[in-house]
């Protein structure tokens, strides 16, 4: 977050993904990250949509989106949070959604000639670098 | 679509000024809370269009709606629905900004005056300036102002922003998003036409393109950005001299290869993979890169 609330969002228009998905998939790692946690308020629509410049409605279905999704969760009156244990999708769900995702990296993978080993360990990498910037959020936070 | 849910209905709308068309069967449908964006280059007809939904002009063929109304026939009931912000604006300069607002806000059935308050300190506005002395800039900021106070269901924005600096700029598209959008989330409907299209690029929903008075492209701008690529490859010899079938624009220089695509970029990509060449990239294009590769 910065001072005015608002989270570090970046909308690319060259990425070809639609912007409102932009937003979504960037508020879940944001969670993953832990640059979000739970119970911590998202920024309001007007505000984040003023910063980024991108039309109001254009983030109302984002959220709409991670609300449905059951990664966040909306209290009339206060905004909208982060929820606890934010996938409430079956173990398969999750897997095919997930799955979809390796296959495009995968994919890719074959046409850079990066062989199986390499990629394999690619994977591992950023995994630990997410724990990494996980933990370097949880050490801000007691500190 | 139905018709109720249409703010703007722009049907096969032709105008000619002398000779030649300004306008030649535009066809237009701008849906209720809707970003609309009417780009093209200067004297493409974007004015003219807008004079027509205002019945400033008069069609000579086709037709225009504005809610389901005629605007010649409903002229009053049309303009209370919608506020209008042309590229060059005009006050009476002995007025001061205070005393134009108070003017304008008296043509209205309603008036914000905690937007007005709101807007007057965010744009650090004298309110006892004659506007005579304003900036142009600041004309334009009164004019939003004067244009967003009515809360109308409609904004009608003519190049609102040319000739403005990057700040005021920045400012105006803030103030649309914030001040008008959120007033009525879901239901105001923006239509603007420009062709600087950078800064309004997140704010579009749809757009068509004009040339020459006629529409050249319509489409949805998420659409748009998934469909229009740009391809570069590198060989590690000479660009293969193919004729890559689908592709907008083709640009060779030595062992690189440029193309812009539209649609056609999985074909095109596995194409070039065949060729094996040293890299390949391919981004989307950004809404003014889809202008210029369309009108090139």
């Amino acid at each position: 977050m910065t001072d005015d609330g608002v989270m570090m969002l970046q909308i690319n228009f060259k990425s070809g993904k639609p912007v409102y998905l932009q937003v979504v998939d960037q508020i879940k790692s944001a969670a993953a990250s832990g640059a979000l946690r739970v119970g911590e308020p998202l920024p309001s629509i007007r505000p984040l949509a003023e910063e980024l410049r991108v039309n109001r409605n254009t983030i109302a279905k984002a959220y709409g989106e991670l609300e449905s999704q059951g990664v966040i969760e909306t209290l009339p009156g206060k905004g909208c949070f982060l929820k606890a244990n934010h996938s409430p999708l079956k173990k398969d769900a999750r897997h095919k959604l997930l799955i979809e995702e390796i296959d495009q990296a995968v994919v890719q993978a074959h046409h850079l000639q990066v062989p199986r080993g390499e990629f394999i360990e690619l994977v591992r990498e950023r995994l630990d670098t997410l724990d990494d910037k996980k933990r370097a959020h949880d050490n801000q936070k007691s500190d | 679509m139905n018709a109720s849910n249409l703010a703007i209905e722009i049907n096969n709308l032709s105008y000619a000024y002398s000779k030649g068309d300004a306008v030649h069967d535009l066809t237009i449908q701008v849906p209720r809370g809707k970003c609309y964006g009417l780009f093209g280059r200067n004297g493409a007809g974007k004015t003219t269009t807008m004079k027509c939904l205002l019945n400033l002009l008069r069609p000579r063929g086709g037709s225009v709606r504005v809610f389901g109304l005629d605007p010649n026939k409903a002229e009053v009931e049309v303009k209370s629905k919608l506020a209008y912000v042309p590229d060059a604006v005009a006050f009476y300069p002995w007025m001061s900004v205070r005393e134009t607002l108070d003017y304008l806000a008296s043509f209205r059935s309603h008036w914000n005056r905690d937007t007005e308050g709101d807007l007057l300190k965010r744009f650090r506005l004298d309110a006892s300036q004659k506007t005579g002395g304003l900036s142009k800039g600041q004309k334009t900021q009164v004019a939003l102002i004067a244009a967003i106070c009515p809360e109308p269901e409609l904004l009608l924005l003519d190049e609102p922003t040319s000739g403005l600096d990057p700040i005021v700029r920045r400012e105006f598209i803030e103030t649309v998003i914030g001040a008008y959008q959120e007033g009525d989330p879901g239901n105001r409907t923006i239509f603007v036409s420009t062709h600087l299209i950078t800064e309004f690029e997140g704010l579009i929903d749809e757009f068509t393109i004009m040339d020459a008075g006629r529409a050249v492209l319509t489409l949805g701008a998420d659409q748009a950005r998934e469909r229009y690529q740009k391809i570069r490859a590198r060989f590690a010899q000479a660009a293969p001299a193919n004729e890559f079938k689908g592709a907008m624009h083709t640009r060779r220089n030595g062992r690189e290869l440029e193309l812009i695509v539209n649609g056609e970029g999985p074909r095109i990509l596995a194409e070039l993979r065949s060729l094996s060449p040293e890299s390949l990239t391919s981004e989307a294009l950004t809404l003014e890169e889809v202008f210029v590769a369309t009108l090139k």
